[in-house]
């Protein structure tokens, strides 16, 4: 109990300072509806295929997680606050707090996309829960690996598109499975039955990538 | 200019790479003849000649050992990150990221004779040069994750964190990938041997061509040896001079 209410509290510290500012919030808002946009409009009026829409849905999402999430841990170095939250709380209670907020952050994109998506490219969702299903694993897994990498390019000197680079490699499975995942959701999509081993691999990928975090932040944290 | 050693520091002693030089170049030496034999025997010994394949499959002693040895570089580059963060000691970054230097020079090679050969096999009468099958898919991969930890270590500076942070990485990267194992077959179909219903080696298979290619993957993974011992040393002398490994 005492872990998860350290893991709370930085939760919730950077909850308050978001509200603020709404800086990574509108940025992230912004960054989706712009980007959304461009696609509609590069598209235009041709009917684009259920696994195209899939595809550049989550490639949006991707991007805008790689852009807007890479902030975490570089704003507590510029605010000089990284030596009392280290004095606070141990690293997995940070990590947690973090990856937290940044769930939170990526599901209010994932709601924001889709809802636009639906509005610009006539998205038809027949299996509502599956795509749902995805969303959130799927973000699990992104936030996961974006909060470790972002502890990560806190780290380095010239921090500015590093995150991109060192994240993309790292989210093809994820990719593959959320895209065909999505896919099956949609329109004439096979749903549920023929997605089991998709949102497996979704599961059992975030699963890894935040224990390997929860294993290794320590020594990036702690440096 | 030696007394500079003084500053280094306790934690980049520790592990000093003592080397046997009778016993290195008799490996080295073996190595350059072995291979020399191999390449020779690659080139001239006669096979037989399948429809489409014809010479090209003399590509399997260049090719397929590549591939082997990239992933031993993977498994030494790895195994020395998770050393560095057990010890500490510099030289495990030192290795870590030479393993992972030569190791990707062999998997740009690989992908390279690989392309060549699927171009005048596979997509023979195509203008196919690239096709996203699984182990070509995974290769690049592995390659865009080792440019990722290049440039990552390239935007640290002080060696000891560089060390730290690069290790982590490397490790975490490690992590992800095996999922492809498991997701990159089941949407991609492959036409590499090895796959379903599709033998490494089938009985047409010279018997000659075993016997060439067993010795090709121990030389080429002998030259990684090589190179990658040859560098670590280098390293090692640049940051003994200069407390800085990053050549």
């Amino acid at each position: 109990m005492i872990w998860l209410s350290g893991a709370w509290a930085v939760f919730e510290k950077d909850l308050r300072l978001e509200l603020r500012s709404r800086y990574a919030i509108n940025m992230l808002i912004m960054f989706v509806l712009s980007s959304l946009l461009l696609v509609a409009l590069a598209i235009g009026q041709d009917a684009v295929s259920t696994k195209m829409q899939s595809a550049l849905l989550w490639i949006v999402i991707l991007f805008s997680a790689s852009i807007g999430l890479g902030r975490t841990f570089v704003g507590e170095e510029e605010r000089g606050t990284v030596l009392i939250l280290q004095l606070s709380v141990p690293g997995s209670q940070v990590f947690a707090g973090k990856l937290a907020f940044n769930f939170f952050l990526l599901l209010c994109v994932n709601l924001i996309g889709v809802l636009v998506f639906v509005f610009l490219l006539n998205l038809d969702i027949t299996h509502v829960g599956l795509l749902a299903t995805t969303l959130l694993l799927g973000s699990l897994g992104l936030a996961g690996a974006t909060t470790m990498l972002s502890a990560i390019i806190a780290r380095t000197t010239n921090v500015g598109p590093l995150l991109p680079v060192l994240l993309f490699p790292l989210l093809i499975p994820l990719l593959l499975s959320v895209v065909s995942a999505g896919e099956n959701a949609l329109a004439g999509g096979l749903g549920w039955a023929e997605s089991t081993s998709d949102l497996t691999t979704l599961a059992a990928f975030a699963g890894v990538v935040i224990t390997a975090s929860v294993l290794l932040f320590d020594f990036v944290w702690n440096d | 200019m030696w007394t500079r050693q003084e500053n280094i520091p306790e934690s980049g002693l520790k592990e000093h790479p003592h080397v046997r030089i009778g016993r290195y170049a008799l490996v080295r030496n073996t190595v350059f003849l072995g291979l020399t034999a191999v390449v020779l025997a690659g080139f001239l010994v006669n096979i037989p000649r399948i429809n489409i394949l014809e010479h090209t499959a003399r590509n399997l002693y260049f090719h397929v050992p590549m591939w082997f040895t990239m992933m031993a570089a993977v498994g030494v580059s790895g195994y020395h990150s998770f050393r560095l963060l057990q010890t500490g000691s510099l030289i495990r970054d030192i290795r870590a990221m030479q393993a992972a230097r030569v190791g990707a020079w062999f998997g740009v090679l690989g992908l390279l004779t690989g392309i060549i050969w699927s171009k005048f096999t596979w997509y023979v009468g195509t203008d196919v040069w690239w096709n996203f099958d699984p182990r070509q898919t995974m290769a690049s991969l592995q390659l865009l994750i080792y440019g990722a930890y290049f440039v990552l270590r390239s935007a640290l500076e002080d060696p000891d964190r560089r060390a730290k942070i690069a290790a982590v990485y490397n490790l975490f990267a490690a992590t992800t990938t095996p999922f492809l194992l498991y997701v990159i077959p089941r949407q991609l179909e492959s036409l590499h041997p090895g796959a379903e219903g599709n033998p490494a080696f089938s009985e047409i298979t010279e018997p000659v061509m075993r016997l060439i290619f067993y010795p090709a993957i121990i030389g080429f993974i002998g030259l990684f040896w090589v190179l990658y011992t040859q560098r670590v040393r280098i390293a090692w002398i640049k940051y003994r001079v200069s407390r800085d490994p990053e050549l």
